[in-house]
């Protein structure tokens, strides 16, 4: 059973309720076997997707920043003890790297090249390449607070969101000098796209900016109410769908010129809350999003319909994730609740 | 969700911050405060929750010049109110070297952190025995005072009765309206330091009757004469010192067009040498008191509770900067009365 079906399905899911603060981060592991939770407590919950007990992790002292799919199964998690932490599916934990004083709030990895980065400071800190952890993690230094790391589909180029642009970086080579991508403000987060043509970078003014990196032309995709916390690529890459709005706003990012000179899209529902998180399917045209008010829904970019997953109980939507074969969606709240939806179990 | 209080710690290194903080961490008031601390000073300072803070200040680009927002304490304040933990107020530290406006200017400018969290007030920790050689040899420390909501002039037990009087009148010349508390080892009950609410659109209407009263008796410009130009509420500086105050009043009511206009022009042009302004007005054919605060050019409004019936509503404006232009602001606000 797909996900277009999902709206015969009467209530999917299950519900989960953490004692930990806030939900900061969600991940499914690259089997599809166990959803993780980033909680304000300084745990991760592994929640078995067949099974019911589920697994705490002490893996930080107060508070767990970042969740990331490890390079070899299980999960990496930061913190903001200054620890990166590898966390296996049965729970067993072990340090990869401690920052003192540091807050690890952005991680990446990616397994195709088994490559690890976090940001440590102004740091960004590479953990390891080609699946092995380096003797010492490389430092890649920047002008501010590295606020956004993100890698590009094969792990190879490594992008670094801070004060006053982007800087992009070769994640392997030890001697380089680095592409900057200059543009005033306060960078809070990036990605590449699909095809490595542009980088994005989502600003504290509410907006995001692009750099097309043929010619380094410069985009900016502006008309949000609130900041952009979250992106994600849908249909390959051809639309860029984006929180921050009321409904899920999508840019078009077909042919040479990207978004330029181009109107967003909006999906969703007309009704709900303000967009916090989106997560397109991992290879359908459909678009999960959760809201300020709690609510997830579904929308399918196919006739613009959109089905409601799951009610609010209030708190926002803070993590959402699709599982890589797309069965299964994980998401978070800030008040520590959480859902799974399993798109395969026949409708009723 | 309520918004926890901030309150912002400024003052030289040395002037008695830490020992502040240090009390406030330990002492036993049965409440939890999570304290961001600048990477450089505030060496032991012990607690759970004590956060390290790179002080990165950054242009906005929303064309005002002068709004630097400290994106650190964005990211800080984010995540401290995602922890399971929950505190009952913060307090952020600024270094020595530190203009106190990018902190509060956060404060105005980031939806997320007014969403979560409130300024509750700019507390300044002031040495008695070696701020008036800072305020001749930095231009940091007359703003730190300028900012200033809360005054702690400590260590006056290091210093004679008229070196405490000198130094008083000293800050009273820059800043006459912030709460002055003498200390030594920062000993005052922290009750009254924290929970001001300086910020709070009601609470500068309750204090009121002390904020109109401040301009009515000159008691801080005894031994100033030469500085009183004969009509009320002459610019308060103190000798050369570049940053003075200056205090407006009118007991006939406004054009509200005409003030609200003046005064984003005001703000917008000479915004960078205004740090700090407050205002209660009365708009003609409104009986609703108009309240107000910038720091620099950002501003927060909003109409209150009417005026109480048959009390004068007499309009009170301050405003704290460097080179005030009087002649020019007492012009333009003069051009505000409703004819």
């Amino acid at each position: 059973m797909t996900a277009a079906t999902a709206d015969e399905l009467g209530a999917p899911g299950r519900r989960l309720a953490f004692d930990g603060g806030a939900i900061t981060a969600a991940r499914i592991d690259a089997t599809g076997r166990v959803a993780a939770f980033a909680l304000g407590d300084g745990s991760v919950r592994l929640v078995p997707l067949a099974g019911e007990e589920i697994i705490t992790v002490g893996a930080h002292a107060g508070l767990t920043l970042a969740l990331a799919p490890g390079i070899d199964g299980g999960f990496l998690s930061g913190g903001d003890d200054g620890r990166l932490c590898r966390i296996a599916l049965d729970g067993t934990t072990s340090v990869l790297a401690t920052f003192k004083g540091k807050w690890i709030e952005q991680l990446v990895a990616n397994a195709a090249s088994g490559t690890i980065v976090c940001g440590a400071g102004s740091n960004a800190a590479v953990i390891a390449v080609d699946g092995r952890p380096l003797p010492q993690p490389r430092l890649l230094p920047h002008p501010s607070t590295v606020a956004g790391l993100a890698l590009d589909p094969r792990g190879r180029r490594l992008a670094v969101a801070h004060y006053s642009g982007v800087t992009l970086w070769w994640s392997k080579s030890a001697e380089q000098t680095p592409v900057k991508l200059e543009w005033g403000g306060s960078h809070l987060g990036c990605l590449f796209s699909p095809n490595g043509q542009f980088v994005v970078s989502a600003m504290q003014e509410n907006s995001l900016h692009g750099w097309r990196l043929a010619d380094r032309a410069d985009m900016q995709m502006t008309g949000y109410p609130h900041k952009v916390k979250s992106c994600s690529w849908l249909t390959r890459g051809r639309l860029l769908a984006t929180s921050g709005a009321k409904r899920i706003v999508c840019w078009p990012f077909e042919g040479r010129d990207g978004p330029m000179g181009k109107s967003a899209i909006e999906y969703g529902p007309e009704d709900a809350g303000s967009v916090t998180v989106v997560a397109a399917h991992p290879d359908k045209d459909l678009i999960a999003s959760g809201h300020d008010d709690g609510a997830v829904w579904l929308s399918r970019l196919q006739d613009g319909r959109a089905i409601r997953l799951a009610n609010g109980a209030g708190a926002p939507a803070s993590a959402l994730v699709w599982s890589a074969s797309g069965a299964t969606l994980a998401a978070g709240a800030e008040d520590g609740t959480a859902a799974l939806f399993d798109f395969r179990t026949p409708p009723k | 969700m309520s918004q926890v209080p901030v309150t912002v710690l400024t003052g030289y290194l040395g002037a008695g911050k830490t020992t502040l903080l240090n009390r406030i961490l330990t002492e036993r008031h049965g409440k939890r405060y999570a304290v961001i601390i600048n990477e450089f000073g505030a060496e032991g300072i012990d607690g759970d929750l004590v956060v390290n803070a790179d002080e990165e200040i950054f242009e906005t680009n929303n064309g005002c010049l002068c709004c630097t927002v400290r994106g650190d304490l964005i990211r800080i304040l984010g995540s401290l109110m995602k922890r399971k933990d929950r505190f009952d107020a913060i307090l952020v530290e600024t270094t020595g070297l530190a203009a106190p406006a990018p902190v509060a200017q956060t404060f105005f400018v980031d939806a997320e952190v007014r969403a979560r969290t409130r300024l509750d007030s700019i507390t300044t920790v002031v040495d008695a025995k070696y701020i008036q050689q800072r305020l001749d040899d930095t231009s940091e420390a007359a703003e730190q005072i300028a900012f200033a909501d809360m005054i702690l002039l400590n260590k006056t037990d290091l210093v004679s009765a008229e070196e405490l009087a000198a130094v008083e009148r000293r800050i009273r010349g820059i800043n006459p309206y912030a709460i002055l508390h003498r200390t030594s080892r920062c000993d005052v009950p922290l009750d009254r330091v924290l929970g001001q609410g300086a910020f709070d659109l009601e609470r500068i209407l309750a204090q009121e009757p002390e904020f109109l009263a401040v301009d009515d008796h000159d008691h801080h410009h005894d031994h100033h004469g030469d500085h009183d130009h004969g009509h009320p509420a002459p610019l308060r500086h103190y000798h050369d010192e570049q940053i003075g105050s200056l205090s407006l009043r009118s007991e006939r009511p406004l054009d509200r067009e005409r003030l609200q206009r003046w005064l984003q022009e005001l703000l917008a042009t000479s915004g960078k040498d205004i740090l700090r302004s407050k205002g209660i007005v009365s708009f003609r054919g409104d009986d609703r008191r108009f309240v107000f605060h910038a720091v620099h050019m950002t501003m927060d409004g909003d109409f209150m509770a009417p005026w109480p019936d048959g009390a004068p509503r007499v309009t009170r404006l301050v405003f704290i900067g460097r080179d005030l232009d009087e002649a020019a602001i007492r012009r333009g606000f003069e051009a505000c009365v409703a004819a």
